[in-house]
C-alpha cells in the first residue's frame, strides 16, 4: 500500500504596522540595536502593554480576505518559557479565543484545484534578536514586540508542493490584503510544517514538526527529506517520535531539536493586563469596507476586458502586478495590449530577480507613454524594447526624449520606403518567386532585409504592403 | 499528595534551585497550602462562565502612532553586562 | 511647633498661607528620620534633592506662579514604584541596583502635583509578605511598639506616615498591603477600586488585584491624595475612564440615613475580643449618628484566601520571570550556560517567600492542573464578586474588622507561612471583589496597639466610603 503524507502549516507574518504590537516603539528592525525600545518592550519592572488597534484590525482584514469568523470575544493570553530573546519570559499571544477562526484558501497544483482549510489566525508579538559573538550573544529588542499574525492551516495538504503552493498563494494573499511585507529574507514571513506519514486508508501516523523554514525552497526541501525520512522509518520498523525538528539547509537534513518528553508547559494564562476584546458586528463590517480587491474579483474583470484567463492569473498573482496593470491602464485603455507587454516583457526582468527583490519600481505613466508610442506605430518592437530597457534601471527616463535621442522614429513614409524596397526586390529575385509562388515566410526576409537597410525603423506592418504592391 | 519529584519539576520550570533539605520543606508547606486553596472545590460554579468584562477594539485601543523611545544607552543602562547598547548573554544557540 | 504633627491638609493650608515653607518641612522630615531610623521604614532618601525641589516650589509660590494640588508636600513612594533616576528595589537582592529609566504614572502624577519624594519605603519583598519581614533590607519596626510588626507589604509606607517621617505615602495593595500595615500603624490607608489608579510603572505582583494607594494621618489628607493619582492612564489599560470625583466634596456629608452593611462571615470566632469590641462600639455609633444597620450574608468570603493564592500566585509566577538576570538586576556572578545564569540569578536573587509563590503559581498553570486550580478559582472569584455586588444593593458601605488582631510580634508568624497568610482573611476578599476598601483607626487594644476598622463601598464610590470614615474620625478625634 503507498504512503500518504500528511502536511499542515503554520505561518508567522509581521505586520506593517507603524508600531509594535503593545507599545509606541518604531516597528522598524535593522536599526542600531536596542534604540527602538522601550521599557515596555524591554520589560522594565511595572511596565504594562497597550494592544495596538491598528495591529488587530490588520489581523481582522487578513481574516476576513481569506474567509475566517472573527470572534465577537477575543482574549491574549501569556505563553511563558525562558529565553533571552523573550524580554518578559512570557510571549503575548491567543488561545482559546483568537481573533479569527476558520476560512481558507484554494490551491492549484499541475492543474488540480484542492481547498485548504484553515484553522485560526491569531495576534501575537514578536521576540527580539540574538546576535552571536566569538565571547557571547548580544540581545536587540528592535524586533521585540513587534506584530505576527500566526496562521494556521488544518492538515490537509499531501505534498511538498501543495504546501509550497498553499505558501504562495498566502503570501499573494497578505500582499493584496497589505497588511504584511512578507520579506522572507528579512523574516519577516516564516513557517513551521507539521508532518505526518501513514499509509493509505490508515490513521494519521505521529507528526514532527519542523521549525522556523523561511523560504519556499527550504519548505518544499524539508518536507520531501522529512517524509522520505519518516517512510524510511516506518519501514524499518522504528516508530516516528513526536518531536521538534530543525531544518538545516545546508546539510539538506532535519535534525531532533527536542523530543515530546521535554517539550516545554507554556503555562498559557488570560494576560491579566489586557482586557479582553469586544469585536462588534459593526467594528468587523467596517473593516470589510476597508478589503481591497483580492484576486478572483480582479481576474473576473481582467477576462471581461478582454483577456484571457491564463493571462488574467499571470496579472492577479501577486496585488503588486494586477496594481501596475490597472494603473497602465489608466493611462492606456488597450488591455490586451498593455498585457502582453507585462506579462511578456515586465515579467522577464523581474523573473531574471530574487523573490524578495520582486518589485516593479517602473512609472506606469511613462509606461503608457511609451507603449502608446508603440501602439500608435510611431516605434517599432525593437525600439519599444530598446527604450524599456533603459526606464527598467533610470525610473525618469523619458520615453519620448528617448525615440529623438536614439533616432527611433519608426520610418512611415511610404515614398522614402519604397524606395528601399525597389532595390531589395530588385537584388533579390529567388526570394519574389518565392514569394510569389505563396511561400509567406518569405516576407519576413524582405522585413528583415528592409530593417537592415534602415537601422531597425522601417515600420513592418508599411514594409510588407509595400513589397506586396511591387511584386504585383 | 505533593512529591519531592512534583517540587523538583516545578523547581525547573520556575528556574529555581533547592537544595534536597529545602525542597523537603517545600513539600510540607505546599500541601498545607494547597489544602487551603481546596476551599475553592465548595463553592458550587456550575452556572458560572468564564467570560469576563471586555474593552471594544474599535473606541478603546491605542492609536498607531509613534511615540519617542528611550535610547539604547538608556534602555542598557542596567544591564548586568552590555555591549554596543546590546545586553550581553553567554553563547546562545536558537531554540524557540 | 512640630509641623510634623499637623495633617497634610492642614501644612498646605499653612505653606498656601506663606506660613511655613516647605523647605522647612522637608527639613524637619529628615531630622525626624534620623531620629527614628531605627525603625527601618525607608529603603532610600533623597535629601539633596527634596531640598532643591522644596526651594523651587517654595520660589514659585513666593513669586505667585501655579503651583500644584500638593505644592511643596513631602512624601515617600513604596520601593516598587518607578521614579525616574532613582532606585527602585522592591526591597528584594534582586533589584539591589536597579534605576529606574522611567516614572510610575501614579508617582508622575504626584510630581506634577508639586509633592516631594523624599525616599521610597521599606517593604516585604515584591510586596509578598504581611509583616514586613521579608524585605531583603531587614525587617521594618511598627512604631507603636518597635517589637512588632508593622504589617506588610506596604510596612515601610505605613511606618514612615505612622512615624512622621512625612505627611504621607503612596502603597500597594493586592491581598491587604496598605490596609493590614495601616491598621497596625494606626493610620489611614486605602485601596481603591480596581482600575481607579494607573498601575504602570508599578512592579508588577498579581496584575489583576494589585492597587496602589495613599497612606495617610487623616482621612482628608487621603482624599486629596486619591485626588491626584486616580483617573485613566493611557499606559493601562486596566485603568478605568470612569470620572473621577473630587474626594474631599462629601466628606463632611456626615452618615444619616447611610446604610451600613455587617457580614457574619467577617466576625468570626478568630477575632480577638478586643477588636471585636471596638467595631461593636464603632457600628454603635454609627448607629447613633443616624446610619441605618443592614445585615448582610457573603456565604463565600471564607473562600477567597483559596482563591487569592491560586490568582496571586499564578500571576506572580509569570509576572517575576522577566527578573531572569538578562536585562537588569541580579546575574548570579557564576554560571556555565545561558540556562545556568537563571537559575543561579533567580536563586540568588530571591528570598524564600518569593520562591514560594513562584512555585506555587507554576503548580496551579501547569498542564493538567490549571483546570482544576487557575480556571476553578477565576470562577470562583465571580462568585465572591457577585455576592459583593448583591450586598452593595442593600448596603452603601460594608463594616469589618481590618485584622482579626492588633499587631504580632517581629518572629511571630515568620516561620509558619499558613498563619502568615491567615492575617489577611478580611482584606483578601475586597481584592477578590475588585471593591474599595480603607482602614482607618477605631481604637486600641490594651497595649495601646491600634486596632483597624475596614469601610468597604461598590466599584468606584471610594467618595461614599470617605463621608463615613470622616464622620467616625471627626467625632472620635480626641482619643486619638
Amino acid at each position: 500500500m503507498s504512503w500518504k503524507t500528511v502536511i499542515g502549516l503554520e505561518v508567522h507574518s509581521e505586520l506593517n504596522t507603524k508600531t509594535k504590537c503593545f507599545c509606541g516603539c518604531k516597528n522598524e528592525f535593522g536599526d542600531k540595536p536596542n534604540t527602538n525600545c522601550c521599557p515596555v518592550c524591554t520589560a522594565m519592572p511595572g511596565a504594562l502593554p497597550v494592544l495596538n488597534r491598528d495591529a488587530v484590525e490588520r489581523a481582522i482584514l487578513m481574516g476576513l480576505a481569506v474567509g475566517c469568523k472573527i470572534n465577537n470575544y477575543s482574549v491574549f493570553e501569556r505563553k511563558n518559557y525562558f529565553y533571552p530573546d523573550l524580554a518578559k519570559a512570557y510571549q503575548i499571544s491567543q488561545l482559546e479565543y483568537p481573533l479569527c477562526l476558520g476560512g481558507g484558501l484554494e490551491i492549484e497544483v499541475d492543474g488540480v484545484k484542492k481547498f485548504i482549510r484553515l484553522n485560526r489566525i491569531h495576534l501575537e508579538e514578536d521576540a527580539g534578536k540574538l546576535i552571536h559573538t566569538s565571547h557571547g550573544s548580544l540581545v536587540d529588542y528592535n524586533r521585540g514586540g513587534v506584530p505576527l499574525i500566526e496562521i494556521v492551516s488544518e492538515p490537509d495538504m499531501n505534498s511538498a508542493e501543495e504546501a509550497v503552493a498553499y505558501l504562495e498563494k498566502l503570501r499573494s494573499t497578505l500582499l493584496y490584503v497589505g497588511v504584511s511585507d512578507c520579506k522572507m529574507q528579512e523574516g519577516s514571513i516564516r513557517f513551521d510544517v507539521n508532518i505526518s506519514v501513514n499509509r493509505e486508508g490508515e490513521p494519521l501516523g505521529t507528526r514532527t514538526e519542523l521549525k522556523n523554514l523561511n523560504s519556499f525552497k527550504a519548505v518544499l526541501r524539508a518536507i520531501k527529506y522529512e517524509s522520505a525520512r519518516q517512510i524510511e522509518e516506518l519501514e524499518a520498523g522504528r516508530p516516528i517520535i513526536q518531536e521538534t525538528r530543525r531544518w538545516d539547509d545546508e546539510k539538506g537534513k532535519t535534525y531532533t531539536m527536542r523530543t515530546k518528553e521535554d517539550s516545554q508547559d507554556y503555562r498559557y494564562f488570560p494576560d491579566p493586563d489586557l482586557i479582553p476584546l469586544n469585536v462588534t458586528d459593526k467594528y468587523i463590517e467596517s473593516i470589510r469596507q476597508k478589503l481591497p480587491k483580492l484576486a478572483p474579483e480582479r481576474k473576473k474583470e481582467y477576462i471581461s476586458l478582454g483577456l484571457t484567463e491564463q493571462d488574467a492569473t499571470l496579472l492577479t498573482n501577486e496585488r503588486e502586478y494586477a496594481d501596475f496593470f490597472e494603473a497602465v491602464l489608466r493611462e492606456l485603455n488597450e488591455p490586451k495590449f498593455v498585457c502582453n507587454w507585462i506579462t511578456a516583457e515586465v515579467f522577464k526582468k523581474l523573473n531574471a530577480l530574487e523573490v524578495d527583490d520582486r518589485k516593479i519600481t517602473l512609472n506606469p505613466a511613462l509606461l503608457a507613454k511609451m507603449l502608446k508610442l508603440y501602439k500608435d506605430g510611431e516605434i517599432n518592437q525593437a525600439g519599444a524594447r530598446k527604450i524599456f530597457d533603459i526606464m527598467w534601471n533610470d525610473l525618469t527616463a523619458n520615453p519620448e526624449k528617448l525615440v529623438n535621442e536614439l533616432g527611433l522614429k519608426q520610418m512611415n513614409d511610404t515614398n522614402e520606403l519604397r524606395a528601399v524596397l525597389e532595390r531589395i526586390v530588385n537584388d533579390n529575385p529567388k526570394a519574389v518567386s518565392e514569394l510569389k509562388a505563396g511561400n509567406e515566410k518569405t516576407m519576413a526576409f524582405f522585413v528583415g532585409q528592409a530593417m537592415k537597410a534602415t537601422q531597425g525603423k522601417a515600420n513592418p506592418k508599411l514594409v510588407a504592403d509595400i513589397v506586396r504592391e511591387l511584386i504585383k | 499528595m505533593i512529591t519531592i519529584d512534583d517540587v523538583k519539576k516545578l523547581a525547573k520550570l520556575s528556574r529555581l534551585e533547592f537544595t534536597d533539605e529545602e525542597a523537603a520543606k517545600f513539600v510540607g508547606e505546599l500541601e498545607a497550602t494547597l489544602k487551603q486553596v481546596d476551599a475553592i472545590n465548595k463553592v458550587d460554579v456550575s452556572k458560572i462562565d468564564l467570560i469576563e468584562d471586555t474593552i471594544n477594539a474599535d473606541t478603546d485601543l491605542r492609536r498607531d502612532e509613534i511615540i519617542p523611545s528611550l535610547t539604547s544607552s538608556e534602555i542598557v543602562a542596567n544591564a548586568p553586562e552590555r555591549e554596543d547598547g546590546a545586553f550581553l548573554v553567554p553563547v546562545t544557540v536558537a531554540e524557540e | 511647633m512640630k509641623y510634623l504633627d499637623l495633617s497634610l491638609s492642614e501644612v498646605l493650608d499653612l505653606l498656601n498661607a506663606g506660613k511655613v515653607s516647605s523647605v522647612e518641612l522637608v527639613t524637619e522630615c529628615f531630622d525626624r528620620i534620623n531620629e527614628t531610623s531605627d525603625l527601618n521604614a525607608l529603603n532610600s532618601t533623597y535629601k539633596d534633592e527634596a531640598i532643591k525641589r522644596a526651594r523651587e516650589i517654595d520660589e514659585r509660590r513666593k513669586n505667585g506662579e501655579s503651583v500644584g494640588a500638593l505644592a511643596g508636600i513631602p512624601i515617600v513612594l513604596k520601593d516598587n514604584i518607578n521614579y525616574l533616576g532613582t532606585k527602585t528595589t522592591c526591597a528584594s537582592k534582586f533589584l539591589e541596583n536597579f534605576v529606574s529609566p522611567y516614572s510610575a504614572t501614579c508617582a508622575e502624577r504626584l510630581h506634577a502635583a508639586d509633592a516631594i519624594v523624599i525616599g521610597k519605603a521599606n517593604m516585604d519583598e515584591f510586596a509578598m509578605g504581611s509583616s514586613n519581614e521579608n524585605s531583603a533590607f531587614g525587617a521594618v519596626k511598627n512604631p507603636v511598639d518597635n517589637t512588632r510588626v508593622p504589617g506588610g507589604s506596604s510596612g515601610g509606607s505605613a511606618c514612615t506616615v505612622a512615624a512622621r517621617q512625612c505627611f504621607a505615602a503612596l502603597g500597594t495593595d493586592t491581598g491587604g498591603s496598605i490596609r493590614e500595615p495601616s491598621s497596625f500603624c494606626g493610620v489611614v490607608g486605602i485601596k481603591p477600586t480596581y482600575g481607579r489608579v494607573s498601575r504602570y510603572g508599578v512592579v508588577a505582583f498579581a496584575s489583576s488585584l494589585d492597587q496602589v494607594g495613599p497612606i495617610t494621618r487623616t482621612v482628608r489628607d487621603n482624599a486629596m491624595m486619591l485626588n491626584v493619582i486616580s483617573g485613566a492612564d493611557e499606559h493601562d489599560m486596566t485603568s478605568s475612564r470612569v470620572s473621577v470625583p473630587d474626594f474631599t466634596s462629601k466628606l463632611e456629608a456626615g452618615v444619616k440615613g447611610i446604610k451600613i452593611g455587617v457580614a457574619k462571615q467577617f466576625f468570626t470566632d478568630a477575632l480577638s475580643g478586643e477588636v471585636r469590641n471596638a467595631l461593636d462600639k464603632a457600628i454603635e455609633w454609627y448607629k447613633n449618628a443616624g446610619a441605618e444597620i443592614v445585615e448582610i450574608d457573603l456565604p463565600s468570603l471564607v473562600t477567597a484566601l483559596a482563591v487569592y493564592y491560586v490568582i496571586s500566585s499564578a500571576e506572580a509566577a509569570s509576572n517575576l520571570a522577566r527578573f531572569d538576570g538578562v536585562k537588569y538586576g541580579r546575574r548570579a556572578p557564576e554560571y556555565t550556560d545561558i540556562v545556568d545564569l537563571y537559575f543561579k540569578s533567580r536563586t540568588q536573587g530571591f528570598g524564600a517567600e518569593v520562591k514560594r509563590r513562584i512555585m506555587l503559581g507554576n503548580y496551579v498553570l501547569s498542564s493538567g492542573y490549571y483546570d482544576a486550580f487557575y480556571r476553578k478559582a477565576k470562577r470562583v472569584q465571580k462568585v465572591i464578586r457577585n455576592e459583593f455586588n448583591e450586598a452593595f444593593k442593600l448596603c452603601d458601605v460594608l463594616i469589618s474588622p481590618t485584622t482579626a488582631t492588633t499587631a504580632f510580634k517581629l518572629g511571630e508568624k515568620a516561620n509558619d507561612c499558613v498563619a502568615m497568610y491567615l492575617t489577611d482573611i478580611f482584606t483578601v476578599p475586597i481584592n477578590i471583589a475588585g471593591v474599595p476598601a480603607l482602614s482607618m483607626p477605631c481604637g486600641k487594644d490594651a497595649n495601646g496597639l491600634p486596632i483597624g476598622m475596614q469601610i468597604i463601598a461598590k466599584h468606584f464610590d471610594e467618595e461614599t466610603i470617605y463621608q463615613v470614615a470622616n464622620a467616625f474620625e471627626t467625632a472620635h478625634k480626641e482619643d486619638k
